[in-house]
Protein backbone atom coordinates (compact mmCIF):
# COMPACT_ATOMS: atom_id res chain seq x y z
CA UNK A 1 0.00 0.00 0.00
CA UNK A 2 1.44 3.50 -1.24
CA UNK A 3 1.66 6.27 1.55
CA UNK A 4 -1.16 8.14 -0.26
CA UNK A 5 -3.10 5.10 0.12
CA UNK A 6 -2.26 4.88 3.86
CA UNK A 7 -3.23 8.73 4.42
CA UNK A 8 -6.45 8.14 2.39
CA UNK A 9 -7.47 5.63 4.45
CA UNK A 10 -6.20 7.12 7.60
CA UNK A 11 -8.37 10.81 6.18
CA UNK A 12 -11.55 7.98 6.10
CA UNK A 13 -11.20 6.24 9.00
CA UNK A 14 -11.02 9.89 11.03
CA UNK A 15 -13.58 12.53 9.34
CA UNK A 16 -15.68 10.30 7.15
CA UNK A 17 -18.16 10.50 9.61
CA UNK A 18 -18.35 13.80 10.86
CA UNK A 19 -18.16 15.11 6.60
CA UNK A 20 -21.19 12.97 6.29
CA UNK A 21 -22.74 15.00 9.37
CA UNK A 22 -21.92 18.28 7.66
CA UNK A 23 -22.97 17.13 4.00
CA UNK A 24 -26.05 16.18 5.40
CA UNK A 25 -27.10 18.93 7.06
CA UNK A 26 -26.84 21.14 3.67
CA UNK A 27 -29.00 18.76 1.05
CA UNK A 28 -31.16 16.98 3.94
CA UNK A 29 -31.35 13.96 2.09
CA UNK A 30 -29.57 10.92 3.13
CA UNK A 31 -29.39 9.47 -0.63
CA UNK A 32 -27.65 12.85 -1.77
CA UNK A 33 -25.25 13.11 1.35
CA UNK A 34 -24.23 9.73 0.67
CA UNK A 35 -23.52 10.46 -3.23
CA UNK A 36 -21.57 13.68 -2.49
CA UNK A 37 -19.74 12.07 -0.08
CA UNK A 38 -18.32 9.38 -2.49
CA UNK A 39 -17.57 12.83 -4.68
CA UNK A 40 -15.58 14.76 -2.41
CA UNK A 41 -13.03 11.55 -1.51
CA UNK A 42 -13.18 11.20 -4.78
CA UNK A 43 -12.07 14.35 -5.55
CA UNK A 44 -9.38 14.07 -1.60
CA UNK A 45 -7.81 11.10 -3.57
CA UNK A 46 -7.27 12.72 -6.87
CA UNK A 47 -6.15 16.04 -4.97
CA UNK A 48 -3.92 13.83 -2.28
CA UNK A 49 -0.46 14.19 -4.57
CA UNK A 50 -1.01 17.59 -4.16
CA UNK A 51 -1.50 17.95 -0.24
CA UNK A 52 1.63 19.73 0.76
CA UNK A 53 1.23 19.82 4.43
CA UNK A 54 1.31 24.00 4.34
CA UNK A 55 -2.38 23.31 6.21
CA UNK A 56 -3.72 20.83 8.24
CA UNK A 57 -5.20 17.89 7.20
CA UNK A 58 -8.25 18.49 8.67
CA UNK A 59 -8.43 22.20 7.37
CA UNK A 60 -7.51 20.92 3.72
CA UNK A 61 -9.81 18.02 3.56
CA UNK A 62 -12.68 20.34 5.37
CA UNK A 63 -12.55 22.64 2.59
CA UNK A 64 -12.98 20.42 -0.49
CA UNK A 65 -15.76 19.42 1.54
CA UNK A 66 -17.16 22.73 1.80
CA UNK A 67 -16.46 23.93 -1.76
CA UNK A 68 -17.96 20.88 -3.37
CA UNK A 69 -20.61 21.44 -1.17
CA UNK A 70 -21.55 24.43 -1.93
CA UNK A 71 -20.98 23.82 -5.38
CA UNK A 72 -23.66 20.61 -5.27
CA UNK A 73 -26.36 23.54 -3.97
CA UNK A 74 -25.47 26.24 -6.50
CA UNK A 75 -25.86 23.48 -9.45
CA UNK A 76 -29.12 22.21 -7.53
CA UNK A 77 -30.47 25.75 -7.87
CA UNK A 78 -29.48 26.71 -11.35
CA UNK A 79 -31.09 23.15 -11.87
CA UNK A 80 -33.84 23.87 -10.26
CA UNK A 81 -34.36 27.57 -12.03
CA UNK A 82 -34.03 25.68 -15.58
CA UNK A 83 -36.95 23.80 -14.71
CA UNK A 84 -39.06 26.89 -13.29
CA UNK A 85 -39.06 25.41 -9.79
CA UNK A 86 -37.97 26.16 -6.28
CA UNK A 87 -35.00 24.83 -4.58
CA UNK A 88 -35.56 25.77 -1.47
CA UNK A 89 -39.37 24.28 -2.01
CA UNK A 90 -37.66 20.76 -3.23
CA UNK A 91 -35.03 21.18 0.17
CA UNK A 92 -38.63 22.29 2.43
CA UNK A 93 -40.12 18.78 1.51
CA UNK A 94 -37.48 17.10 2.03
CA UNK A 95 -36.76 17.89 5.49
CA UNK A 96 -40.98 17.58 5.52
CA UNK A 97 -40.87 13.80 4.15
CA UNK A 98 -37.68 13.15 5.43
CA UNK A 99 -37.39 9.35 6.10
CA UNK A 100 -34.71 9.45 8.41
CA UNK A 101 -36.16 12.28 11.07
CA UNK A 102 -36.78 11.52 14.30
CA UNK A 103 -36.61 14.85 15.89
CA UNK A 104 -39.33 17.00 17.62
CA UNK A 105 -41.21 19.37 15.33
CA UNK A 106 -39.07 22.20 16.93
CA UNK A 107 -36.07 20.56 15.19
CA UNK A 108 -37.77 19.98 12.00
CA UNK A 109 -38.27 24.12 11.78
CA UNK A 110 -34.98 24.56 12.90
CA UNK A 111 -33.62 23.09 9.93
CA UNK A 112 -36.28 24.43 7.95
CA UNK A 113 -35.38 27.80 8.74
CA UNK A 114 -31.48 26.95 8.38
CA UNK A 115 -32.83 26.87 4.36
CA UNK A 116 -33.75 30.64 4.68
CA UNK A 117 -30.32 31.54 5.22
CA UNK A 118 -28.01 33.20 2.98
CA UNK A 119 -25.62 30.99 1.85
CA UNK A 120 -22.50 32.16 4.27
CA UNK A 121 -24.65 32.79 7.20
CA UNK A 122 -26.30 29.39 6.54
CA UNK A 123 -22.32 27.26 6.39
CA UNK A 124 -21.39 29.39 9.36
CA UNK A 125 -24.60 27.86 11.40
CA UNK A 126 -24.39 24.33 10.16
CA UNK A 127 -20.47 24.23 11.02
CA UNK A 128 -21.41 25.90 14.41
CA UNK A 129 -24.41 24.51 15.46
CA UNK A 130 -24.26 20.86 14.47
CA UNK A 131 -20.74 20.32 13.34
CA UNK A 132 -19.58 21.62 16.50
CA UNK A 133 -16.47 23.45 15.10
CA UNK A 134 -14.29 26.13 16.96
CA UNK A 135 -14.16 29.54 15.28
CA UNK A 136 -10.75 28.89 14.34
CA UNK A 137 -11.19 25.76 12.88
CA UNK A 138 -14.15 27.69 10.73
CA UNK A 139 -11.68 30.63 10.37
CA UNK A 140 -8.75 28.44 8.50
CA UNK A 141 -11.74 26.37 6.24
CA UNK A 142 -13.33 29.40 5.03
CA UNK A 143 -10.63 31.60 4.92
CA UNK A 144 -12.81 34.25 7.06
CA UNK A 145 -11.21 36.39 10.15
CA UNK A 146 -12.81 34.99 13.76
CA UNK A 147 -14.43 38.21 13.92
CA UNK A 148 -16.90 37.77 10.91
CA UNK A 149 -17.43 34.45 11.58
CA UNK A 150 -18.78 35.18 15.41
CA UNK A 151 -20.73 38.28 13.53
CA UNK A 152 -22.19 35.89 11.46
CA UNK A 153 -22.75 33.69 13.85
CA UNK A 154 -24.64 35.69 15.71
CA UNK A 155 -27.08 37.54 13.00
CA UNK A 156 -27.69 33.67 11.86
CA UNK A 157 -28.70 32.74 14.72
CA UNK A 158 -30.89 35.69 15.82
CA UNK A 159 -32.79 34.73 12.14
CA UNK A 160 -33.34 31.22 13.11
CA UNK A 161 -34.72 31.85 16.34
CA UNK A 162 -37.11 34.52 15.04
CA UNK A 163 -38.38 32.32 11.94
CA UNK A 164 -38.61 29.27 14.76
CA UNK A 165 -40.64 31.30 16.77
CA UNK A 166 -42.72 32.59 14.21
CA UNK A 167 -43.69 29.18 13.58
CA UNK A 168 -44.19 27.74 16.50
CA UNK A 169 -46.03 30.17 18.55
CA UNK B 1 -29.85 15.02 23.93
CA UNK B 2 -27.19 15.80 21.00
CA UNK B 3 -27.71 18.10 18.78
CA UNK B 4 -27.30 15.25 15.82
CA UNK B 5 -30.36 12.90 17.42
CA UNK B 6 -32.70 14.47 15.63
CA UNK B 7 -31.47 12.19 12.08
CA UNK B 8 -30.85 9.02 12.20
CA UNK B 9 -28.85 6.39 10.04
CA UNK B 10 -29.33 2.75 8.69
CA UNK B 11 -27.81 0.49 10.68
CA UNK B 12 -24.57 -0.04 10.42
CA UNK B 13 -24.19 2.87 7.78
CA UNK B 14 -20.74 4.66 8.77
CA UNK B 15 -18.74 1.24 8.97
CA UNK B 16 -20.35 0.27 5.11
CA UNK B 17 -19.73 3.79 4.23
CA UNK B 18 -15.95 3.55 5.37
CA UNK B 19 -15.58 0.49 3.50
CA UNK B 20 -16.70 2.24 0.12
CA UNK B 21 -14.88 4.88 0.71
CA UNK B 22 -11.32 2.71 1.47
CA UNK B 23 -12.07 1.58 -1.69
CA UNK B 24 -11.79 4.81 -3.66
CA UNK B 25 -8.20 4.09 -4.65
CA UNK B 26 -8.44 0.30 -5.53
CA UNK B 27 -11.27 1.46 -8.24
CA UNK B 28 -9.38 4.61 -9.62
CA UNK B 29 -6.04 2.30 -10.48
CA UNK B 30 -8.14 -0.13 -11.85
CA UNK B 31 -10.05 3.01 -14.35
CA UNK B 32 -6.95 5.03 -15.04
CA UNK B 33 -7.09 6.23 -18.91
CA UNK B 34 -3.76 5.04 -20.58
CA UNK B 35 -1.17 7.53 -21.34
CA UNK B 36 -2.87 8.56 -24.61
CA UNK B 37 -6.10 9.38 -23.76
CA UNK B 38 -4.09 11.36 -20.79
CA UNK B 39 -2.27 13.47 -23.53
CA UNK B 40 -5.33 14.25 -25.29
CA UNK B 41 -7.43 14.92 -22.38
CA UNK B 42 -6.75 19.14 -22.38
CA UNK B 43 -7.23 19.26 -25.93
CA UNK B 44 -10.83 17.03 -25.73
CA UNK B 45 -11.65 19.76 -23.02
CA UNK B 46 -11.24 22.56 -25.29
CA UNK B 47 -12.84 21.05 -27.77
CA UNK B 48 -16.31 20.31 -25.50
CA UNK B 49 -15.76 23.71 -23.84
CA UNK B 50 -15.93 25.34 -27.00
CA UNK B 51 -18.76 23.23 -28.07
CA UNK B 52 -20.83 24.12 -24.79
CA UNK B 53 -20.28 27.99 -25.62
CA UNK B 54 -21.69 27.66 -28.93
CA UNK B 55 -24.65 25.36 -28.01
CA UNK B 56 -25.53 27.88 -25.47
CA UNK B 57 -25.12 31.03 -27.41
CA UNK B 58 -26.90 29.63 -29.74
CA UNK B 59 -29.98 28.59 -27.60
CA UNK B 60 -29.86 31.95 -26.05
CA UNK B 61 -29.70 33.91 -29.24
CA UNK B 62 -32.63 31.63 -30.52
CA UNK B 63 -34.46 32.08 -27.57
CA UNK B 64 -33.94 35.50 -27.30
CA UNK B 65 -34.00 36.87 -31.07
CA UNK B 66 -37.88 38.36 -31.90
CA UNK B 67 -39.62 36.17 -34.28
CA UNK B 68 -38.97 36.08 -38.01
CA UNK B 69 -40.45 35.34 -41.08
CA UNK B 70 -39.17 31.79 -41.11
CA UNK B 71 -42.51 31.12 -38.77
CA UNK B 72 -44.22 31.24 -41.92
CA UNK B 73 -44.51 27.93 -43.31
CA UNK B 74 -44.08 29.72 -46.90
CA UNK B 75 -41.07 32.04 -46.42
CA UNK B 76 -38.78 29.11 -47.21
CA UNK B 77 -40.12 28.23 -50.14
CA UNK B 78 -40.03 31.83 -51.46
CA UNK B 79 -37.02 32.58 -49.94
CA UNK B 80 -35.32 29.29 -51.93
CA UNK B 81 -36.82 30.67 -54.91
CA UNK B 82 -35.88 34.25 -55.30
CA UNK B 83 -32.45 32.79 -54.19
CA UNK B 84 -32.13 34.15 -50.62
CA UNK B 85 -31.64 31.33 -49.08
CA UNK B 86 -29.05 29.06 -49.79
CA UNK B 87 -30.31 25.26 -49.46
CA UNK B 88 -26.91 23.90 -48.60
CA UNK B 89 -26.11 26.78 -45.60
CA UNK B 90 -29.37 26.38 -44.28
CA UNK B 91 -29.59 22.41 -43.80
CA UNK B 92 -26.31 21.99 -42.89
CA UNK B 93 -27.82 23.77 -39.59
CA UNK B 94 -27.25 21.04 -36.70
CA UNK B 95 -27.40 20.77 -33.11
CA UNK B 96 -24.47 20.00 -30.70
CA UNK B 97 -25.88 16.24 -29.66
CA UNK B 98 -24.11 15.44 -26.83
CA UNK B 99 -25.02 18.56 -24.52
CA UNK B 100 -26.16 17.42 -21.25
CA UNK B 101 -28.31 19.42 -18.62
CA UNK B 102 -24.99 19.02 -16.62
CA UNK B 103 -22.76 20.69 -19.40
CA UNK B 104 -25.20 23.53 -19.40
CA UNK B 105 -25.60 23.90 -15.77
CA UNK B 106 -21.58 23.96 -15.36
CA UNK B 107 -21.32 26.59 -18.20
CA UNK B 108 -23.96 29.21 -16.16
CA UNK B 109 -22.06 28.48 -12.82
CA UNK B 110 -18.40 29.08 -14.48
CA UNK B 111 -19.55 31.75 -16.36
CA UNK B 112 -21.01 33.40 -12.57
CA UNK B 113 -24.61 33.87 -14.11
CA UNK B 114 -26.77 35.11 -11.32
CA UNK B 115 -30.14 33.01 -10.40
CA UNK B 116 -31.90 37.09 -10.72
CA UNK B 117 -30.25 36.77 -14.20
CA UNK B 118 -31.48 33.87 -15.53
CA UNK B 119 -34.75 34.30 -13.96
CA UNK B 120 -34.84 37.56 -15.78
CA UNK B 121 -34.62 36.08 -18.69
CA UNK B 122 -37.33 33.63 -18.61
CA UNK B 123 -39.37 36.47 -17.87
CA UNK B 124 -38.60 38.05 -21.18
CA UNK B 125 -38.63 34.60 -23.22
CA UNK B 126 -35.49 33.05 -22.77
Amino acid sequence: MSENEKLFNQIVKDYSERLWWHVRRFVNSHEDADDLLQEIFLKVWAALPSFRGESQLFTWVWRIATNETLNHLRKEKVRAALKFSSVDAEMERRIQADPYFKGTEAERELAKAVLKLPEKQRQVFIMRWWDDLSYEEMSAITGTSVGSLKASYHIAQEKVRSLVSQTLF
Amino acid sequence: MTRKSDISTPEGYFQDLQARLSAIPGKQAASKPSTVIRRFTPYLAYAASLAILVAVGNFILRKTSTPAVQEDPYWEYYAYLSGALDPDGYYEYTEVEDLSEEDIINYLLASNVSLDQLAMSYEEGF
